[in-house]
């Protein structure tokens, strides 16, 4: 396995469309990264280009210490995961895993330990003399997964291999990628739109927007510093609450409620004395009892979760109590915020 | 997984893998016997032989190539009855060379102005005896090799089968 460098990467379609903008990142050994954003940010043709799939317009890229930039795909020692699986339906889920191996004529026996070896890893054994229709999806990407683990690549990618999975489905799935990544320990560029994939896979999250990356950090690090709005209210579900309050003698005020300020968000809140910011609440961080009053429109139970949506005078809240309420549409209730982030109203930066 | 040896890779390996190489040859071999009938077919040859056999040597071609190919594809998924049909059609195709070939070059050729040759040349002799001998070979390395390989994978699986039961 090996170190992957993103340097100054950048897409320009022959259409101008910039796709990707200065995109940096250093990936270490055994890493999986995940790369999440809204569809259309870029995600997919980053990974596309580390896999030589699409032209790098600028910028390098380095895989185990050496410039790949201009390398085609064959010789980057890179095996990809796509959405669709991408099996051969014609072939054996034996020959599919064999196939690359058996083009670059590897010893046959080798090939068939190293399927078998992979076969084993992904609980395929009992399959691989089925075709691929014969299989669940589930147990169709576990195959694509099987492919390219056969090959023992430098860096494995996976393109949103779980989007065509059924809830229960990914979620198996999702746990077997990780028990893969730790068994391997292999470099792992993996690229989805579902932030609970990137949150529970990742060793490191790159949120990306707009072609930009917003923010590269740790799971929690993404989910208890976003760097902005953008990744403030795409990660997290349901997504951040968010309120426009103007800052005074050490309260947030809105028109429909104020809130005291902690004595770490008065001093950092300081600059910003008499002036709009933006207030954002994490559903689980609104909590029952306070003198926030919610009116209730909808009461979502989700077993453990209550999702309770209301209004507060204008503004619409989101609620996560970790109990089995049985509110009805015109109840109030009471709530307080425990933990509260702020971002700047014009750069929409975190305020820190 | 455990450390295989490499005779037990090869067999192993039968398990998960077609016997497409030796299908193939089969296949080879139809190709030959269309090569052979094609021959024949378009010269005086056939015209002269075949007066009254003609139509049996079409049904007999028809049924070779249909028996042929469902020998390629058991040969190909390891059914040992179809190893013997491709042994039995290789040493049909061997026979067939002492049938019309071999006749019609030891034939004269009754054609006015064609006295003293036969009614088939020794080179288009050559040619499909070669056909149906190269076809002939074919089938019979084909089964050959199709039956042992089949033995070996229907004997390696009890091996495993039974391993598996004491384990």
């Amino acid at each position: 396995m090996s170190d992957l460098k993103l340097k100054h990467l950048e897409k320009v379609y022959d259409n101008k469309v910039k796709a990707v903008h200065d995109f940096n990142l250093d990936v270490k050994d055994g890493e999986l990264i995940v790369l999440v954003g809204p569809s259309g940010c870029g995600k997919s043709t980053t990974l596309r280009m580390v896999a030589g799939l699409e032209d790098i317009s600028s910028g390098s890229l380095i895989i185990d210490g050496k410039d790949v930039t201009k390398m085609p795909p064959k010789d980057r020692d890179i095996a990809m995961v796509f959405q669709n699986y991408a099996l051969y339906g014609h072939m054996t889920i034996y020959e599919n895993m064999a196939f690359s191996m058996m083009l670059r004529k590897e010893d046959k026996n080798v090939i068939h330990q190293k399927v078998l070896a992979a076969a084993e890893i992904l609980d395929l054994t009992s399959q691989l003399n089925k075709k691929p229709s014969q299989l669940s999806g589930g147990q169709r990407q576990r195959v694509a997964m099987g492919r390219a683990i056969v090959r023992t690549p430098k860096v494995f990618l996976f393109d949103e291999p779980l989007s065509n999975l059924d809830a229960k489905l990914r979620s198996a799935t999702r746990r077997e990628i990780l028990l893969l990544h730790k068994r391997l320990n292999a470099t792992m560029l993996y690229v989805t739109h579902d932030q609970t994939e990137a949150l529970t896979l990742a060793d490191r999250i790159v949120c990306m927007s707009m072609g930009h990356v917003q923010q590269i950090g740790t799971p929690l690090e993404l989910y208890d510093n976003p760097a902005n709005l953008f990744v403030a209210s795409f990660i997290g579900l349901p997504p951040m609450n968010l309120f426009d309050v103007e800052i005074r003698n050490g309260k947030a005020v809105c028109a429909d409620f104020e809130v005291d300020l902690s004595e770490e968000d008065k001093e950092i809140l300081l600059p910003y004395e008499g002036k709009t910011v933006t207030m954002g609440v994490r559903p689980e961080n609104v909590t029952e009892g306070g003198h926030i009053g919610v009116d209730v429109f909808s009461n979502e139970n989700l077993g453990y979760n209550t999702l309770v949506n209301g209004t507060a005078g204008k503004h619409k809240i989101t609620c996560k109590f970790r109990d089995w309420c049985t509110y009805k549409a015109g109840d109030k209730v009471m709530v307080s915020f425990t933990k509260k982030h702020f971002f700047d109203k014009d750069t929409t930066k975190a305020i820190r | 997984m455990a450390e295989m040896k490499v005779e037990t890779i090869r067999k192993d390996r039968l398990r998960f893998t077609k016997n497409k190489l030796f299908a193939n040859l089969i296949i080879l071999s139809i190709v030959m016997n269309a090569l052979y009938f094609v021959n024949i077919y378009r010269t005086d040859v056939g015209n002269y032989y075949y007066s009254l056999m003609i139509g049996a040597s079409v049904v007999y071609n028809l049924v070779f190539m249909l028996v042929a190919f469902l020998a390629s594809e058991g040969v190909k998924n390891y059914k040992i009855g179809y190893g013997y049909a491709a042994i039995v059609l290789g040493l049909l195709q061997a026979g067939r060379i002492f049938y019309l070939p071999m006749n019609a070059l030891n034939t004269p050729n009754p054609k006015v102005g064609a006295e003293n040759t036969t009614v088939m040349t020794g080179g288009q002799f050559s040619f499909v005896a070669i056909c149906l001998g190269i076809s002939a070979v074919l089938l019979i390395v084909a089964g050959v090799t199709g039956i042992m390989k089949t033995m070996t994978l229907n004997s390696y699986r009890a091996e495993l089968e039974k391993n598996s039961k004491r384990d």
